[in-house]
């Protein structure tokens, strides 16, 4: 659960100060605020950022950038926004001199939100930050890092552990799959991150130049001595013919709605699957890992997030761009709960919020991640797997799915727009 | 010696337009200097005609601090606003100027930029600046005429020359405006508690069961123990709510028959008998005594009240009532029902809300005994 209680309670104060506003201040509400992080694109000559924009299209404001810091030293952008339990906000990133921040949220003089500039962490090393998430190992709680490229090597890949006051590094946790034994556990290309109780679950993607490897695996980290325990492998269609690419993670647990039964649930990003390893929290072990929905049957492809309401689970399908929803409670089964909400190619991540006039919406945002292409050092140039980068953000109402609006960031902005936050957290319950 | 003459007759020329021109023309609208505030405090708005400028600041402080504001030239909004209990006056109830007290406990003032659409205990004022000329004009607090006041404020050439530089006249509404201008302008924001929510400092294993009992509504069912206090005190770091009704409760201080009316006094809805306003916990370890009648004397008290103190009346809020991490106890009585260490927890988190460096802030003194 990416917000617990208390986190919630911190971020939401401030919204609830929002709530009941007078005429004078409609125009001035901010739950319909999302943080954007940009990525510049070289051959239209701008710079990646983080930026504050209106995503309500009730709103006169629509699509506005209300508030931007520009990154202009860093080659590659900053990759996923996530806050912590006190609200405090940090960034991971794709450069090695930055590959974790946190970024600065004050309010002018006007009340305004605006970002006040970020600061690139000490990783120790560690590189390419993915996800992020707060949990606790023997009762003290840390802050838990996806580094895709670890420490650097063919096989690298880590995971971080911070103190979540001084972001400190306290551990790195790394086991190299060719230091370690035959057949012990390795972690290799971690992004994809969740825990339920005691263990951790990170994914095994792809090596950061997207050429030396791809993985195939998830790994179970044990949270009371922090060590890898057990390798689980996630493969079985492979349409692209590479690895299959576990990419996103969630450990579906009772403490999102009392009739799940708790088990792990991993897309593969190649493999288009999304796959279900049931667990014994008695035992404590596994059992059978099995795929519970095909992307080659279903006609999607590169499944990525998900994220999950009081009542719903999201999972984004970049291929052909459509976000699938699912009764939260039937979990760990999938059970559609409704018709698939069509937002664009590179669908990814999502939001939670309102209208001005109390509409329920989902904003998606519409790219994979740029990979650029070296021939011509365009990243707007995907030669992927296809076009998987929109650059947009497509509003849609929650209950019918219908689109409302889009924002073309290319084409508004002459960037992309590589992840999306609400100002006040997604509004989602459920994510990691 | 012609041209010193021509030099000097120049100058003076020079200075005596600056003189008029500095008279003749309008206010100064000087922003703040750096202002920023915390992120997590919420939006906030300021009223489009009353923007805050270093001028009005200036003036507002000036006014806050000197006694001319009242009939007799002896009291201050800063005789029951003490900067170093964070702007009470460790008073049960202020004193009247006949010798009497009044019916409520000084409020304290920090953050009142954000949130709040009323004002006062029981919430009879609107807008800071409908507040700021309240207690002037009331008879038993400073017992001023208005009147009486603009023509003490007009004879001052310093209090001309603020007014002049802040909104241009000496007016009542403009009076108002820079004292409301002020009061936006205390903004305490380095307690401990801001210090850790900012990752600076840790809190002691007290505090942090103290947090978490703060943020807690207590659930047997999941074994969760609480202390039930944000389910009031979510604006606990500010000063309110911004929904004008929002943020006042009954809190079973007393019986039906003997609660006075509350905010029921303003809006003549029953259903808000007895219902205060739920106040700023910022500075709270120095703002005893406590409730709107200063009934408790210490933190200990006002805990024991809810733990095991609260009357039960017609308006008593239902968030009050159902919490309770002992039903099963069965006493007959009801209240939060936490241990001696779990009270002594909330109450150390409750320290960290003091903010030292308000309380000290010079430029939040007074300005007329030599404060910066």
């Amino acid at each position: 659960m990416k917000f617990n209680h208390i986190s919630r309670g911190v971020l939401i104060g401030a919204g609830l100060a929002l709530t009941g506003l007078s005429p004078a201040l409609s125009q001035e509400r901010e739950e319909s605020q999302g943080m954007v992080l940009l990525r510049g694109l070289p051959t239209l000559d701008t710079k990646h950022s983080i930026a504050i924009v209106e995503l309500d299209p009730e709103s006169d404001q629509f699509g506005e950038i209300l508030s931007e810091v520009e990154q202009p030293d860093i080659e590659h952008p900053l990759h996923h926004l996530y806050y912590s339990p006190n609200g405090r906000l940090y960034a991971t990133g794709l450069d090695p001199s930055c590959s974790l921040a946190e970024v600065g949220l004050a309010r002018d003089a006007g009340g305004a939100p605006v970002i006040s500039g970020f600061t690139c962490l000490d990783t120790q090393g560690q590189m390419v930050g993915e996800d992020i998430m707060w949990a606790n190992s023997n009762g003290q709680e840390y802050m838990f890092v996806t580094f895709m490229g670890g420490t650097g090597g063919d096989d690298g890949g880590s995971v971080g552990v911070f103190d979540p006051q001084t972001n400190e590094v306290v551990k790195v946790i790394e086991a190299r799959k060719s230091q370690v034994s035959e057949g012990a556990p390795f972690i290799m290309y971690p992004h994809g991150i969740s825990a339920f109780e005691d263990r951790m679950v990170v994914t095994s993607t792809v090596h950061p130049d997207l050429a030396t490897g791809v993985g195939n695996m998830l790994t179970i980290i044990d949270l009371n001595d922090l060590e890898p325990i057990e390798n689980i492998l996630v493969e079985k269609e492979k349409p692209l013919n590479f690895p299959s690419s576990p990419v996103e993670v969630l450990f579906a647990r009772p403490g999102m709605h009392p009739d799940i039964e708790p088990a792990i649930l991993a897309n593969t990003m190649f493999g288009f699957e999304t796959w279900k390893v049931p667990y014994d929290a008695s035992s404590k072990t596994f059992g059978e890992a099995e795929v519970i929905y095909s992307g080659v049957a279903n006609e999607t492809a590169v499944p990525l997030e998900f994220y999950g309401t009081e009542d719903e689970l999201f999972i984004s399908h970049a291929l052909p761009g459509v976000v699938k929803r699912y009764e939260l409670a039937a979990l760990p089964e999938l059970v559609s709960s409704g018709p698939d909400i069509v937002a664009d190619p590179g669908a990814h991540h999502m939001i939670f919020y309102t209208s001005a006039s109390g509409r329920d919406l989902i904003a998606v945002q519409n790219n994979l991640l740029n990979l650029g292409n070296g021939a011509d050092d365009d990243p707007t140039d995907v030669d992927f797997i296809a076009d998987l980068a929109s650059h947009t953000i497509s509003v849609h109402d929650l209950e019918t799915g219908e689109r409302l609006a889009t924002i073309d960031f290319k084409e508004r902005y002459n960037k992309g727009v590589d992840n999306l936050e609400g100002l006040f957290g997604s509004g989602f319950v459920h994510h990691h | 010696m012609r041209w010193v003459v021509l030099i000097l007759a120049a100058a003076g020329v020079a200075a005596a337009g600056w003189v008029v021109w500095d008279r003749v023309r309008g206010p100064t609208a000087t922003p703040i200097a750096d202002f920023s505030a915390p992120f997590v405090f919420g939006r906030f708005a300021v009223p489009p005609d009353n923007a805050m400028t270093q001028e009005a600041f200036t003036l507002g402080r000036h006014l806050f601090y000197d006694p001319i504001l009242s009939g007799n030239n002896e009291v201050s909004c800063a005789t029951c606003h003490v900067q170093e209990l964070a702007f009470t006056d460790g008073l049960a109830k202020s004193p009247t100027l006949s010798g009497g007290e009044l019916d409520f406990s000084s409020m304290s003032l920090a953050n009142l930029l954000w949130g709040q659409e009323r004002f006062f205990w029981d919430g009879r004022a609107t807008s800071l600046e409908e507040q700021a000329l309240m207690p002037i004009q009331h008879p038993e607090e400073m017992g001023q005429d208005i009147d009486a006041l603009m023509e003490e404020l007009r004879v001052s050439g310093s209090y001309r020359k603020m007014f002049r530089q802040a909104y241009g006249s000496v007016t009542p509404e403009n009076t108002a405006k820079a004292l409301a201008t002020f009061m936006r302008l205390l903004i305490s924001s380095n307690s401990k508690y801001d210090q850790y929510l900012r990752g600076e400092v840790r809190l002691t294993a007290q505090e942090e069961h103290g947090r978490k009992l703060f943020m807690a509504h207590p659930d047997t069912k999941v074994s969760l123990r609480g202390g039930n206090c944000i389910d009031c005190h979510s604006q606990f770091l500010t000063s309110g709510f911004r929904d004008a009704l929002d943020g006042f409760s009954n809190n079973g201080l007393d019986s039906d028959e003997t609660m006075p009316d509350g905010l029921m006094a303003v809006t003549g809805n029953p259903a808000h008998k007895g219902f205060f306003k739920v106040p700023t916990l910022r500075n709270i370890a120095v703002t005893a005594p406590y409730m709107h009648d200063g009934r408790f004397d210490t933190l200990e008290d006002v805990m024991d009240h809810y733990n095991d103190g609260i009357v039960v009346s017609d308006t008593l809020s239902p968030l009050i009532l159902e919490a309770d991490n002992a039903p099963e106890a069965g006493q007959g009585t009801v209240g939060l029902r936490m241990t001696p260490d779990e009270i002594q927890a909330i109450i150390a988190f409750l320290d960290t809300l003091t903010d030292e460096a308000f309380l000290t802030n010079p430029q939040f003194s007074n300005p007329i005994e030599g404060g910066s």
